[in-house]
């Protein structure tokens, strides 16, 4: 029995257990450094979140990804395919959904989906179409042709282009902007549950919580550098910051003196309080503010959020990895 | 290099769909100005002969008005669908999708034959009112009308994939294809020009296809048939391959 055989039995058939492996990959553009020796693995099946500030070289390694933008150096795998010398196989198994808002004019919304099926080697693909129709609250927009659709439908006709030929490893950039709330809820019960099918899901978004929400792991880039990638708690938790808020019965009086060295705002008429501090004090002002012996009404203590270590490390510019 | 039949038959099905959505202005417009110069043509000089042909001056000219049709339309549906793709963003549909470099090369210069040979055979059938519809070589013609379709489907994807605006596009067919066109021969007969201008027009590739076609269409040409066929082939191979590395290095598509 030949070795990939014998993963092939360990595995279930499938040994390939990255989805998408990026070595040193750099671009430029002119004088700009779009990506510079940017390094990741993208797991099977994760929610992956690459997040960035604009500007930071994310939709240039999308753009790598699909073929749409040519790399100066480096090598990218598809589910352990090579993108340049088997890039018919790679995109077969990408589904990537672009940031701007592009449409065939001349059809329909089935059509489109019907021919950008065929694109991909499908015919007869209406079981598909239909379900995504319906997934994306575009079913009642099927025959009608795309200039006549809303900015969040255009971007829903996207999404299901990109999934219309079940890819496994399916790349949302920026799916969300512009589109309504209740269709936001709904595309994202889709996609967790493409997630809980085995597809990978990479997500680029402007909106922290989105990612903090979705993703299990997440890379932040700056300036076209990976400048940290962990699990989404690791993340948080790297950040050293608790935020206190507590709501008291009547105004305080003495809170000044007793949290002297202590960084904390007080509402005008003196009866909530919030207290920015680092987990290690914690224990300390719950016991100064005790002494004061208040009556307390409510308190809530929040962790560091997602868009706390985005500020670190894109403001720092990249200081470690 | 591959083809995956469903894949590259869904671009041709895209391409023929695309122009026959907006057949008015693709199909039915083209034929209007082929049908005022069939009657300008064919009253104004009645009883004229071309000298050294011995046929009416209509006989002469239909083959050439008809490779005329043929060369614009070819020309103008993959050109415009380009630079369409381009301005509409839907470019990268092509880029994204798992198309080999030869099945885009061939799917967009199909979706020009298609529509080249579709408003020449239009204006052969509105032909035969004006000339009986006589051919002496109908496969010929219809061997050289598929060959010249190609060639300038092909030349209509290199302006498309060159051009950044629809400005551009006009300036391919403005200053190359109607003038090339006008000057092959196809009112005239190249070797009655006067002086050095019968040699220049040897120069001229499409004087080699509006000829070809019409010794298909009379049984005469001002050169050898099998001649004509050769430069139409080769330029048509030549094209093709060029196509093909455009496609290949992303020209003015990929960034």
């Amino acid at each position: 029995m030949v070795y990939s055989d014998r993963l092939r039995d360990i595995y279930g058939g499938d040994f390939v257990t990255t989805a998408i492996k990026i070595r040193d990959i750099n671009k430029t553009y002119g004088e700009l450094q779009a990506l510079d020796d940017v390094n990741l693995d993208i797991k099977k099946g994760e929610f992956f979140g690459l997040l960035g500030p604009n500007g930071a070289g994310k939709s240039t390694l999308i753009g790598i990804l699909g073929g749409l933008v040519k790399k100066d150096s480096g090598n990218v795998t598809v589910l352990g395919k090579d993108i340049i010398k088997n890039y018919r196989e790679t995109k077969k198994s990408l589904g990537i959904v672009p940031q701007e808002i592009t449409f065939d004019p001349y059809f329909t919304v089935r059509e489109t989906l019907e021919i950008h099926s065929g694109y991909f080697g499908i015919k007869d693909n209406d079981q598909k179409i239909d379900e995504l129709l319906n997934a994306l609250s575009l079913s009642d927009k099927a025959e009608i042709g795309p200039r006549q659709l809303s900015g969040g439908m255009k971007r829903r006709l996207l999404i299901a282009k990109a999934l219309v030929h079940d890819p496994e490893i399916i790349v949302l950039d920026e799916p969300t902007a512009g589109v309504d709330v209740e269709l936001r809820n709904s595309l994202w019960e889709y996609v967790i549950n493409l997630n809980n099918q085995g597809k990978t899901i990479i997500l680029t978004t402007h909106y922290l919580e989105e990612a903090e929400a979705l993703c299990d792991r997440i890379a932040i880039m700056n300036k076209g550098k990976i400048v940290k990638v962990d699990t989404k708690e690791n993340l948080i938790n790297s950040i050293d910051k608790k935020l206190i808020k507590i709501q008291f019965a009547d105004s305080v009086q003495g809170l000044e003196d007793e949290l002297q060295e202590i960084n904390f705002d007080l509402n005008k008429d003196k009866r909530e309080i919030e207290i920015e501090t680092a987990k290690q004090d914690l224990d300390k002002i719950l016991k100064k503010i005790n002494r004061l012996n208040l009556d307390i009404v409510d308190m809530n203590i929040e962790s560091a959020k997602l868009e706390d270590v985005f500020i670190k490390l894109t403001s720092l510019g990249g200081d470690d990895n | 290099m591959t083809i995956n039949s469903i894949t590259f038959l869904s671009l041709v099905r895209r391409e023929v769909a695309r122009f026959t959505k907006v057949a008015i202005q693709t199909i039915f417009a083209p034929l209007i100005s082929t049908g005022l110069y069939l009657i300008i043509f064919s009253y104004s000089f009645q009883n004229r002969e071309v000298a050294g042909y011995g046929v009416p001056y209509i006989s002469f000219i239909v083959p050439g008005l008809i490779m005329m049709s043929l060369i614009q339309n070819s020309f103008a549906n993959t050109s415009s669908s380009l630079i369409g793709a381009k301005y509409n963003g839907i470019i990268i549909d092509f880029l994204l999708a798992p198309f080999s470099y030869i099945e885009l090369s061939l799917g967009f210069m199909i979706g020009g034959m298609v529509r080249g040979l579709l408003v020449a055979t239009v204006t052969y059938l509105v032909s035969i009112y004006f000339y009986g519809g006589a051919i002496a070589h109908p496969f010929l013609a219809l061997f050289f009308a598929i060959l010249v379709s190609s060639i300038f489907s092909l030349f209509g994807i290199i302006a498309g994939l060159w051009a950044e605006k629809f400005d551009h596009v006009s300036i391919f067919s403005n200053f190359f294809i109607t003038p090339l066109t006008f000057l092959s021969g196809v009112f005239y007969s190249v070797k009655g020009l006067p002086g050095i201008w019968s040699e220049v027009s040897l120069f001229n590739p499409v004087f080699y296809m509006v000829d070809a076609v019409r010794f298909a269409f009379i049984g005469q040409s001002d050169m050898s048939p099998y001649f004509s066929a050769l430069v139409i082939f080769s330029l048509a191979v030549f094209l093709l391959v060029i196509v093909t590395y455009l496609f290949k290095i992303g020209y003015k598509v990929k960034s």
